[in-house]
């Protein structure tokens, strides 16, 4: 049995249109801050907002089902939900979405009195001690220096290792996103800063089910990115 | 075409200028800040391009121009949480920064065209910002006879592309990290046995003097996208 809460969008004028298909769509969200945010309204989320409007193009009715993001992908695989998003890595096993929704940008969070704000001075990371999750693949410029990388086991690493660098134990905390905890809305805006490694980004991809999903969704998708791109109405979200 | 590359660079250009001129805003503790962001970071750029060109800023009839638009507003909301952050004193988002972010991010949204601010192979502080060969030849080109350099029969990856080399002369601003330390900030009301060689951003810096070659605007775009 699942532990997971479930939040109902369906719109509700296509009840009353012939154009409506009797298929409710099952799309599976993790916490994915700013885009994603569990902690409010999940209608208020960004993602949410331009994925609905993608959807309502599509003729579908739909539900959102909050995912623990480790049990996500196990979700889609076994056809529990239909979608999924974001989802960070491509996965040979896994079907996307040909255009990525968004692109994230990994970095260091420091604490606030011990920021380095240009990270291309990767000689400035000498000597520092930089916790990293261990499951992360670091980018060239902090593996080529002389930094002291401390790899953090379990699921929990990035939240821990946040915590320990606001308690000095790390002078840095290389976070694969760093704006899920560096953001205006987030408590840890007061207690970290983080700059990032401009020129490595990640695409972040919607993943489907089925062929069928996928046809159902791309061309509405593609429509909308080729009107606005997520990135672009993100940026004009004020979030 | 040369228009349309004419347009790009003189967008690029302005929106760099617009952020240098609003250094004292971006660092600045507080305040209202809504200048830098979305339609009217925009405008800025816009009324920044008109002072600096004396002419109106370019029409939005090509995808390349939008797209530009388009990441220099999701750049500096990238940058959102860091301009207003109260307790960080410079945020290092100078012309050089902002120019990288935003090469970076329109080379994610692979719609063949690539901008960048760079300079000689040897002299580059961010190795991901290092000349081509096509950008290191016609720089050799240009330290000799300064001029922009433009080549209609190019490529960008793999592809037929026009591509435009755009040199910056020197100014007086760009000493303030690359010149000496008599032009760092970070030195002013210090004594000279007090001065520091590492500017703001935390480089040493070059030694350069307004005679020097100071880079340029590389613009490329795929022939596909200029139809």
């Amino acid at each position: 049995m699942l532990s997971m809460n479930k939040t109902i969008y369906v719109a509700l004028f296509y009840f009353f249109s012939c154009a409506a298909t009797s298929q409710t769509i099952k799309i599976g969200v993790v916490d994915y801050p700013p885009h994603i945010n569990f902690n409010e309204d999940l209608n208020k989320s960004p993602l949410i907002k331009y994925m609905n409007d993608v959807l309502i193009q599509s003729n579908l009715s739909f539900e959102y089902i909050k995912l623990p993001r480790v049990r996500a992908s196990v979700e889609l695989a076994e056809g529990r939900v239909d979608i999924l998003m974001p989802v960070p890595v491509i996965k040979s096993t896994i079907m996307t979405l040909p255009s990525p929704i968004f692109h994230t940008v990994p970095g260091l969070c420091f604490k606030k009195e011990n920021f380095i704000p240009i990270l291309s001075a990767t000689h400035r990371l000498n000597g520092l001690m930089i916790g990293f999750p261990a499951n992360s693949s670091l980018v060239l410029a902090l593996t080529e220096s002389t930094a002291n990388l401390i790899p953090l086991l379990g699921e929990n690493a990035v939240n821990r290792g946040i915590e320990l660098t606001q308690r000095g134990r790390f002078d840095a905390f290389y976070h694969p996103s760093p704006v899920q905890v560096y953001h205006r809305n987030t408590p840890k805006y007061k207690e970290v800063a983080c700059s990032y490694f401009h020129g490595y980004s990640t695409p972040i991809y919607v993943a489907v089910a089925n062929i069928k999903i996928y046809n159902l969704l791309n061309s509405a998708y593609q429509k909308a990115l080729s009107k606005q791109s997520y990135e672009y109405f993100f940026a004009n979200s004020g979030s | 075409m040369k228009l349309l590359i004419n347009d790009i660079t003189k967008m690029y250009m302005s929106s760099m200028v617009y952020i240098f001129l609003n250094q004292p805003l971006i660092n600045q503790k507080g305040g209202d800040k809504s200048d830098l962001f979305g339609d009217r970071f925009i405008q800025n750029i816009k009324q920044t391009y008109l002072a600096k060109y004396n002419e109106e800023f370019p029409q939005e009839n090509h995808l390349a121009k939008s797209e530009l638009i388009h990441a220099m507003v999701e750049v500096m909301n990238d940058n959102q949480a860091l301009i207003y952050d109260d307790e960080i004193g410079f945020k290092g988002i100078i012309p050089a920064t902002f120019a990288f972010q935003l090469s970076a991010k329109l080379a994610t949204k692979g719609v063949g065209l690539k901008i960048k601010f760079t300079r000689t192979a040897g002299s580059i502080r961010n190795k991901l910002n290092k000349p081509d060969e096509w950008e290191n030849s016609v720089m050799l080109k240009i330290i000799q006879s300064p001029k922009i350099y433009y080549d209609e029969n190019a490529q960008l990856n793999g592809k037929p592309a026009i591509r435009q080399f755009t040199p910056l002369p020197m100014a007086t601003y760009c000493l303030a990290c690359h010149g000496s330390p008599i032009h760092n900030p970070l030195n002013i009301d210090r004594e000279k046995s007090d001065w520091t060689n590492i500017d703001i951003t935390g480089f040493e810096m070059e030694n350069w003097t307004m005679a020097d070659f100071g880079g340029g605007v590389s613009i490329s775009i795929e022939k596909s996208i200029l139809q």
